[in-house]
């Protein structure tokens, strides 16, 4: 029943400079998608975060020290030349994730995973969790979980959909609507409305009139340094993370100061200078 | 059949190989496979209609709108609602995760009355003829002042029920827990005179000088906040943050400025010396005592000498005093992290002297002195005889921690009864060992509370109240806003458990003490009350779910800039300084995930906290490794001040003054909920209080500390 | 007592003492059993694996003894299809080795995944772009095939040879065993290599990252290689052992110099080739995604250049020369070190692909995660050492593993 017919490649970027660290968008993530917690969360290796909120450091000395926040939900990476192999999906031998040609996200199939966490070792952006414990909730609390995102099970492993039942609901909605398309704000994640500084802007990087098109402005060629790197942004101040990597992420992060921009990715000693006045970011 | 070892041989391989080819095998493993897929303990949430619920969320005094999604009528999600005119549309983390408040391991599901150590269910009806004949007891005796109350604020008509309870009931002894709300009103009382309070254009300000306030640390009304915060970068409005710590608010400001803890007034005086010396001010509204005030700042607050106390040079000082008289619309905001715990009248003045020389009040962008919000129309209290008695008397202190340090100090009651509605002073307050101990000098002990917290485990009686999901409440903001929003609470299901709205339990109370305290609550419900108390806006609010008050252009509303008076200051009220003289200061660091007092945090938003903060059990101070001598980066520590000691874990961090401790706010709590309770410590078990002479209020910024290695 | 099964002629040590010697490796065995169940029932929690430590102790032993277990498919390459013929002294043992680290391997997959009961789902579900399904399927087929090369071994048995069925059968199966060797050489090329296009394929993450051949990164034929070079080094370590415990000599020296001769020349080459591999990466692929050698060995509290040094010097160019060296190849002291160094190196490769891997930080933010395993790990990987030594006890006790064993004590008696 897809109606919707157009090819989309849903993503984001998010300004790094409006994001204060609060951590909304990570407890919206977990309210959305029914994400258990324990005891102790305080072991931030095995805790389930789909959006996860990094601290990053200029490693200055006082009082020069600066700080930023990188919230980090799956990249969905569009994978080399963005064919659609993201490091996890090429590896997972029960075609338990796959990437969605029709959407650009990443998806993941609980009840397929038999948990080997192959996917897991791939993914350089640790955007992946395995389900170590049997999710439980308090007596009653299980009564506010979401029917529109399965509970999983022990044993799997889980992260970002970008909200894919959202997508669903808005694409079954213009259906019954009788329209062929979605509008920009009737598919929007749950991080990007919980978000009170607006730091997180999503939408459709292939559509000119979205918003995240307009600030990411995704260059069709691919990199001239890079044959492995699409879609790069046009937008000086914008980048991606691990870029060079050619993992071709959808998610964007924008940022004035050139030291977060730089701490985006991996340089040589000297590289920095050479790359960082043309394209954004570096890719090579 | 002779069956020879060839025949059972072969009968058994044939046996082996008729179940492998056969279906069953194939069978079982797939059924194993779905059962894995479909285990009994993983719970399958019910599906049905979706409908979206209205309400304010009210687990901070920001109030926001939200919207509540309901799937078969259960609720699964809580988001910011669009349009609302204070968030539009964000949401903070605590308001997200609000849903679990409804099913916490430490709610108060029934009425409990403590037998002994534990507490025992008993029926509504039971609790409150117990409760009220305790208090006719209290009234009997002729002393009704006798009775004591706690709450959370002033405002709304909640807060008002309880106060008009303690006036029918003829006790003037009614305190609130501190706010950044009361100290504005108390700022704004002592220098533009009664009935006023404080608000901030943050959205239209050109230049904020922050003195501490953390604006994404969750001052004020939070995501209002974060809102005007993530507007500056587009309108190119500068932020200057004044602090001894790079709090994420320093972080995204423009500059930040590094002080020593507690001396923000003195940075702010001196500021203001720098302007009177330079001519820089607009005097046309001052009234009284500007030229004693001009005189003390020039003697007492030269840069030079304000450099030395505040560890800033002078030449930023004067930069920082030629921005701020430079800028179109100038702001300094007062209130150190939320601006609730630790404020001291002093600091909040000087700092709002700085809007009053520069000429910023009620312009935009500027401080807004505004009438306090009284949108609420009681009834005029019918008072018996007994309750005129108590009436005359003097309430008992002038600030809740003065009134525990009364209860304290005296050797036999001093009240007989003491109601507390949600608050938990026996957590929030500095040393709250020495509020239980006051607690326990209370013979009986009403607590209204939705959760068996720190405070609530004091009691004699707990009325479970419903959480702001099950009730109906107003609850107007003022927040350090310039618009006055009264947001309507409305239940968004049933209440879980058998709760009930504290109007209501208050009307139930007061109706079986009868006489003139049941006159002075004469309604059916509640719900009842507020319809008749908020006549004037009900259609509207009831309608839009919030109403402005006044619904007019700010224009109209403020007739003018108003009078300043000085007086308080010119005297040079001490500033309070941290107790003990260990070689360092710790401070407690209020943290955007952690909500740091009433209720405690969600299970959510302990998942937010990072591992630089709370590992395991332990919590984890801050320290710059310039002061860290003998500790390593991630070990253990004891951190020592004059009132208690803790263990702690080390974190080594460029981003705190060298000479300063830093722990968070909001751990340690102790009651029953393991995935809240006993993770690190309470900051507040390490800190005494340091009432300030003149407001009461507890100032205690800070205390001297000392730490080492274990 | 158990006389009547033990191999004629052949010399065993009393049943009690047997019977003795396999109860005490049956407790640790019993106890990794233990930990195996407590990590079906109570899930994979029951170790300290993590979100970024997902691959662990049990994982790099799964690839350690296939590794080593590289000693079977490799021997029998050069039995069956080469035609040494002196190796077929040894094939047998080599065959039950590989048994025993093939379906150890199995056997840690299946604790491994989180879900055991959808195991199958690699094969139902296939993606033919993973490598690990290029595992899976070559692993259990190269695991029948590993049986079938078993199964005339455990034939020969005194009892079972009785039966004239068995007795042909065991007889026929020998003669068509090269085709098996041959498919089972192949499988376990390929699934040697896949287990190394496991970590090469990783474009995510610049420490296992390799380029190489149309779909197979550099170290598919890395791990195949060594899997040849290392394997026979085990195959004898075992032997050696085994001679050691059961105090006789089982196969003759040319056979063990052969064997190690040739191993000495699949390590020399293999090593020279890692080299040129490793700097390769090192100084062209791991900069061209902006990563510094010293980025990989630093700044953490376990891997440091150390380990570089200690896998392809010390474990890997070292026993490469000391066996090619004739004199140093038939001293038993040197040989023996070079096979000691040459399986630490080999099962240190494994380690470094794969749990090197898991530690080094990618993202500029990021930082080392280091693990420790917990006891249900160590029992569960413990396990298969202990499962192997009992099979060895067991097949050796019963089955004639060694064709020379007769001989060889025989001339000793004799002497
Ligand atoms: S909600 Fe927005 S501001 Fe808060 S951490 Fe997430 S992205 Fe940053
Ligand atoms: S971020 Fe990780 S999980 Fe997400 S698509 Fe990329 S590789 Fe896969
Ligand atoms: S853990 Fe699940 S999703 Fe990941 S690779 Fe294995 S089967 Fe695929
Ligand atoms: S897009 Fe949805 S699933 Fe992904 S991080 Fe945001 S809220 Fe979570
Ligand atoms: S800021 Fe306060 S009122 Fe607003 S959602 Fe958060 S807790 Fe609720």
């Amino acid at each position: 029943m897809i109606q919707d017919k157009k090819e989309h490649k849903f993503g984001m970027v998010i300004d790094l400079d409006k994001c204060t660290g609060c951590g909304s968008c990570m407890v919206s993530c977990m309210s959305e998608n029914n994400i258990p917690f324990k005891e102790d969360e305080s072991r931030k290796k095995d805790s389930i975060t789909w959006m996860r909120v990094y601290k990053l450091t200029n490693g200055k000395s006082f009082p020069d020290i600066q700080i930023a926040y990188l919230p980090r939900p799956c990249q969905h990476c569009s994978g080399k030349g963005g064919h659609g192999h993201s490091p996890c999906v090429s590896v997972c031998p029960a075609t338990a994730t796959d990437y969605g040609y029709d959407t650009g996200i990443v998806s993941q199939i609980y009840t397929r995973c038999f948990g080997c966490r192959y996917c897991m070792g791939a993914c350089p952006y640790h955007a992946r969790y395995f389900n170590w414990w049997d999710p439980e909730w308090p007596a009653g609390q299980e009564k506010y979980l979401s029917p529109n995102v399965s509970p999983r099970m022990r044993g799997v492993v889980e992260k970002c959909s970008l909200c894919y039942h959202r997508y669903q609901a808005a694409r079954d909605k213009a259906y019954y609507e009788g329209r062929d398309d979605i509008e920009e704000s009737e598919y929007q994640t749950a991080c990007t409305t919980a978000c009170p500084a607006g730091a997180i802007v999503f939408g459709d990087l292939n559509d000119p009139s979205h918003m995240v098109h307009q600030i990411v402005k995704p260059d069709p060629h691919p990199d001239p340094m890079n044959k492995y790197v699409v879609d790069k942004s046009r937008n000086p101040k914008v980048f991606r993370l691990l870029e060079r990597l050619g993992t071709n992420t959808k998610i964007y992060y924008l940022s004035e100061r050139e030291w977060v921009r730089k701490a985006g990715d991996n340089y040589l000693d000297g590289e920095w200078d050479k790359v960082k006045n043309h394209h954004g970011s570096s890719s090579k | 059949m002779k069956v020879d070892r060839r025949s059972f041989l072969g009968l058994g391989l044939g046996a082996v190989a008729g179940v492998v080819v056969s279906p069953v095998g194939l069978k079982l493993t797939d059924d194993s496979s779905i059962w894995t897929q479909n285990w009994p303990w993983t719970p399958v949430p019910v599906d049905g209609e979706v409908s979206y619920d209205s309400s304010v969320c009210n687990l901070c005094p920001g109030n926001c709108g939200i919207s509540v999604r309901k799937i078969a009528d259960r609720p699964v999600k809580i988001e910011g609602l669009a349009g609302y005119p204070i968030n539009d549309g964000g949401a903070c983390l605590h308001g997200i995760a609000g849903l679990q408040y409804l099913y916490d391991p430490a709610r108060v599901k029934t009425p409990l009355i403590k037998k002994g150590d534990k507490f025992e269910k008993i029926s509504w009806e039971d609790a409150i003829t117990l409760v009220a004949g305790k208090l006719a007891n209290i009234r009997k005796g002729g002393a009704p002042q006798k009775l004591a109350c706690i709450t959370d604020k002033t405002q709304g008509s909640v807060p008002k029920l309880f106060d008009r309870f303690l006036t029918a009931f003829g006790s003037p002894n009614l305190y609130t827990m501190p706010s950044l709300e009361s100290c504005l009103e108390l700022t704004a009382q002592t220098l533009h005179g009664n009935g006023n309070t404080l608000g901030f254009d943050l959205e239209n300000s050109d230049f904020i000088l922050s003195f501490g306030a953390g604006l994404i640390e969750g001052w004020g009304s939070p995501v209002s906040c974060f809102k005007a915060n993530a507007s500056r970068k587009k309108r190119g409005a500068k932020l200057y943050q004044i602090e001894p710590r790079l709090s994420n608010t320093a972080a995204c400001a423009d500059k930040w400025i590094p002080i020593k803890p507690g001396t923000e007034a003195d940075l702010a005086l001196g500021i203001c010396a720098v302007m009177i010396k330079n001519n820089q001010f607009n005097s046309s509204t001052f009234k009284d005592g500007f030229n004693r005030f001009a005189i003390m700042v020039r003697n007492k607050y030269a840069p030079a000498k304000v450099a030395g106390i505040c560890g800033i040079k002078v030449a930023d000082i004067e930069k920082i005093a030629g921005q701020f008289v430079m800028a179109k619309r100038p702001l300094a905001i007062p209130g150190r992290g939320r601006g609730r715990n630790g404020q001291s009248l002093k600091e909040f003045a000087a700092v709002h002297t700085l809007n009053c020389l520069v000429g910023n009040l009620n312009q935009r962008g500027g401080a807004f002195v505004m009438a306090k919000n009284d949108y609420l129309s009681f009834p005029e209290a019918i008072l018996d005889g007994v309750a005129e008695v108590g009436a005359g008397q003097e309430k008992l202190a002038g600030s809740v921690d003065e009134f525990v340090t009364k209860l304290n100090a005296a050797g036999k009651p001093i009240v007989d009864a003491l109601f507390v509605y949600n608050a938990n002073p026996c957590y929030s307050l500095n040393e709250p060992k020495r509020v239980k101990q006051a607690f326990k000098k209370v013979p009986f002990v009403v607590s209204f509370s939705s959760f068996l917290d720190e405070t609530a485990m004091e009691a004699d009686v707990i009325l479970p109240m419903n959480t702001f999901l099950e009730r109906t409440e107003d609850v107007p903001s003022q927040a350090g806003l310039t618009k006055n929003v009264v947001g309507l609470i409305r239940p968004v299901l049933k209440p879980v458990f058998d709760t009930k709205d504290p109007g209501d339990a208050l009307i139930f109370l007061a109706r079986a003490l009868g006489g003139s305290i049941a006159q002075n609550f004469d309604w059916e419900t509640y719900a009842d009350c507020l319809g008749d108390v908020t006549a004037g806006i009900w259609d509207s609010l009831s309608e839009n779910g919030h109403v402005l008050v006044p619904p007019k252009p700010f224009k109209e509303f403020f007739e003018g800039p108003p009078d300043v008076d000085f007086t308080f200051l010119a005297t040079n009220p001490s500033t309070v300084q941290a107790q003990g003289d260990f070689g360092l200061t710790l401070i407690p660091i209020d943290n955007m995930r952690l909500l740091g007092a009433m209720p405690a945090d969600s299970p959510f938003a302990i998942k937010t906290v990072s591992d630089k903060v709370l590992i395991g059990k332990d919590i984890v101070v801050e320290i710059n490794p310039q002061t860290a001598r003998g500790l390593k980066d991630g070990g253990d520590a004891l951190l020592t001040t004059p009132v208690g000691a803790a263990r702690v874990k080390v974190n080594f961090n460029e981003g705190i003054m060298p000479g300063v401790l830093g722990m968070v706010r909001g751990l340690g709590h102790t009651f029953d909920n393991k995935f809240v309770s006993n993770k690190g410590v309470n900051v507040n078990d390490l800190i005494g209080p340091q009432i300030e002479s003149g407001s009461g209020l507890d100032a205690a910024f800070g205390i001297k500390a000392k730490i080492s290695k274990v | 007592m158990d006389s009547a099964l033990i191999p004629e002629g052949a010399d065993r040590c009393s049943f009690p003492k047997f019977a003795i010697g396999i109860c005490i490796v049956g407790a640790v065995a019993l106890w990794g059993v233990y930990a195996m169940f407590l990590c079906w029932f109570k899930g994979l929690n029951q170790t300290n694996m993590n979100d970024y430590y997902g691959f662990a102790l049990w994982i790099w032993a799964d690839l350690a003894v296939i590794a080593v277990g590289g000693g079977a498919f490799f021997t029998g390459l050069l039995k069956y299809i080469f035609n040494v013929d002196e190796l077929k002294n040894i094939i047998n043992f080599a065959v039950i080795i590989g048994f025993i680290c093939y379906s150890s391997a199995l056997l840690i997959l299946a604790i491994d995944i989180g879900q055991p009961l959808r195991g199958w789902f690699i094969f139902w579900h296939a993606n033919v772009h993973s490598m690990l399904t290029e595992v899976a399927f070559c692993l259990s087929c190269y695991f029948a095939v590993l049986t079938i090369e078993f199964i005339p071994n455990l034939l020969e048995n005194r009892q079972a040879n009785k039966v004239p069925f068995f007795r042909h059968l065991a007889h026929n199966m020998h003669g068509v065993m090269a085709i098996f060797a041959a498919t089972g050489a192949f499988l376990s090329f390929f699934h040697q290599g896949s287990l190394g296009g496991v970590a090469g394929v990783m474009y995510g993450r610049p420490f296992a990252v390799r380029e190489g051949l149309l779909i197979w990164p550099w170290t598919f034929f890395l791990f195949t290689w060594s899997a040849a070079a290392f394997g026979p080094c085990f195959t004898l370590l075992v032997t050696w052992i085994t001679e050691v415990v059961t105090g006789k000599k089982l196969v003759k020296d040319n056979v063990v110099h052969l064997l190690a001769k040739i191993s000495g020349w699949m390590i020399t080459t293999y090593i020279i080739a890692k080299i040129i591999d490793t700097i390769y990466w090192a100084y062209v692929t791991a900069p061209s995604l902006g990563f510094k050698m010293s980025h990989f060995y630093t700044n953490n509290s376990f891997y440091g250049y150390w380990i570089l040094i200690t896998e392809i010097v010390v474990c890997g160019v070292i026993p490469g020369i000391l066996l090619l060296n004739k004199s140093t190849r038939e001293n038993s002291t040197t040989r023996w070190i070079a096979i000691v160094l040459g399986v630490i190196g080999v099962c240190l490769n494994r380690w470094v692909m794969v749990l090197q891997i898991m530690a080094v930080p990618v993202m500029s933010f990021d930082t080392w995660a280091l693990y420790v395993p917990s006891w249900q790990e160590v029992a569960t990987t413990v396990l298969p050492v202990a499962y192997g030594i009992i099979f060895i006890a067991i097949t050796y006790r019963y089955l004639p593993v060694f064709p020379q064993e007769r001989e060889l004590n025989h001339t000793k008696l004799e002497q």
